[in-house]
């Protein structure tokens, strides 16, 4: 009797979603001196290129810089043309786990898998440049690889990575992350 | 000279904070630059040590506007998502990863990349020991790029972060690294 092989998990539909990128969000706000002492604070970062203005005037750099990702959480501050959506999600589910169901501008659609269990499978940072005070920060995500793996079972799953690019409104680029995920 | 990390792993908690090399803003100005040629694989990087507490974590919660519940409400942890304790954040983790980078690169070098995995749950009350040791080191286009391991390991030697990451050092009599940083061409 021949053993059958596992249907892949790597279907075309899924494959046709490498490459697919969602909007380009412009940032809420602008790169600020405020949101980053508490940034920088909070992760015990004392730098005073971060806030030692005549220093920082004598750097390479020329003036105060801020560190490397702080734009990627700088980036996902919900506007406040958004509502509430911490009241909302307890509305919804007095459960809730404080996350919700809050919807982040620039969401990539789903891959169509029925592979629903979600691991973090690593993290990928890329730097170019320090945003500056006052840089107002855009951004877009994309699906830059999805590739199929076989479990110690043989189940196959998926490692699906998320690329995020960062740039100011100089099409400068600040970094780049990229998160893959496992769906099994 | 830093504190091997092997020896830091045989110490106390207590102990292995005592010799926390985290640079205060001094020591961040007053930074001497590392050059290319100063390094050698299976070098060491400086080690800088944690001591997370629930404040730290809230703190960090706020600061970023995460406000999963898993980092702040010990009931929320415990008894609903069975987890030992609140958690320290990958989020967190992640932004010490480019500040080490960043302060071992001072003043004129280029913290250019990391990649690294999420593994252990991190919890208040561990020692965490953000750590980097030099894996290989090579020239191009003028630059010196080193290749790093990197890890953040608590007291008890539990890997919660491993991962690589290049780094970029001016060369002694070299030109200097290019700002915005231009990765040179394969």
């Amino acid at each position: 009797m021949t053993q059958q092989a596992p249907p892949t998990a790597l279907t075309p539909e899924v494959q046709a979603m490498v490459g697919v990128s969602g909007d380009v969000v412009e940032s809420w706000g602008v790169v600020d001196g405020e949101y980053m002492r508490r940034f920088t604070q909070a992760l015990m970062d004392p730098d005073p290129r971060y806030w030692d203005d005549e220093f920082a005037k004598s750097t390479r750099y020329g003036e105060i810089i801020t560190p490397p990702i702080m734009v990627s959480y700088l980036a996902s501050r919900i506007r406040p043309d958004q509502g509430d959506p911490i009241t909302a999600a307890f509305e919804e589910n007095p459960e809730s786990d404080g996350i919700g169901s809050v919807e982040r501008p620039g969401e990539l659609p789903p891959v169509p898998t029925n592979l629903v269990r979600v691991l973090n499978a690593g993290n990928e940072i890329e730097l170019y440049a320090y945003p500056s005070i006052g840089d107002t920060v855009f951004f877009q995500n994309r699906y830059s690889d999805i590739r199929e793996r076989l479990g110690r079972d043989g189940t196959p799953f998926l490692i699906i990575t998320r690329e995020t690019r960062f740039w100011n409104q100089n099409d400068v680029t600040l970094c780049i992350t990229r998160a893959s995920t496992i769906r099994r | 000279m830093t504190t091997l990390l092997d020896d830091l792993l045989n110490m106390e908690a207590e102990e292995i904070w005592k010799l926390n090399e985290r640079p205060d803003a001094d020591g961040l100005r007053d930074k001497e630059q590392i050059y290319y040629e100063d390094v050698n694989e299976g070098d060491e990087l400086p080690k800088y040590i944690y001591k997370p507490t629930p404040t730290h974590l809230f703190r960090w919660s706020a600061a970023i506007e995460n406000f999963h519940r898993i980092h702040y409400d010990l009931d929320f942890g415990l008894n609903h998502d069975r987890n030992p304790s609140i958690l320290v954040h990958g989020s967190w983790k992640q932004s010490v990863v480019p500040q080490y980078l960043k302060d071992w690169t001072l003043p004129n070098g280029w913290p250019w990349k990391a990649r690294f995995e999420h593994r252990a749950m991190l919890v208040p009350g561990d020692v965490l020991i953000m750590w980097g040791r030099v894996t290989s080191k090579y020239e191009k286009g003028q630059m010196g790029f080193i290749d790093l391991e990197i890890g953040m390991k608590t007291q008890d030697g539990i890997e919660s972060m491993p991962g690589t990451a290049t780094v970029v050092l001016p060369l002694r009599n070299g030109p200097p690294i290019p700002y915005p940083f231009v990765p040179p061409a394969d």
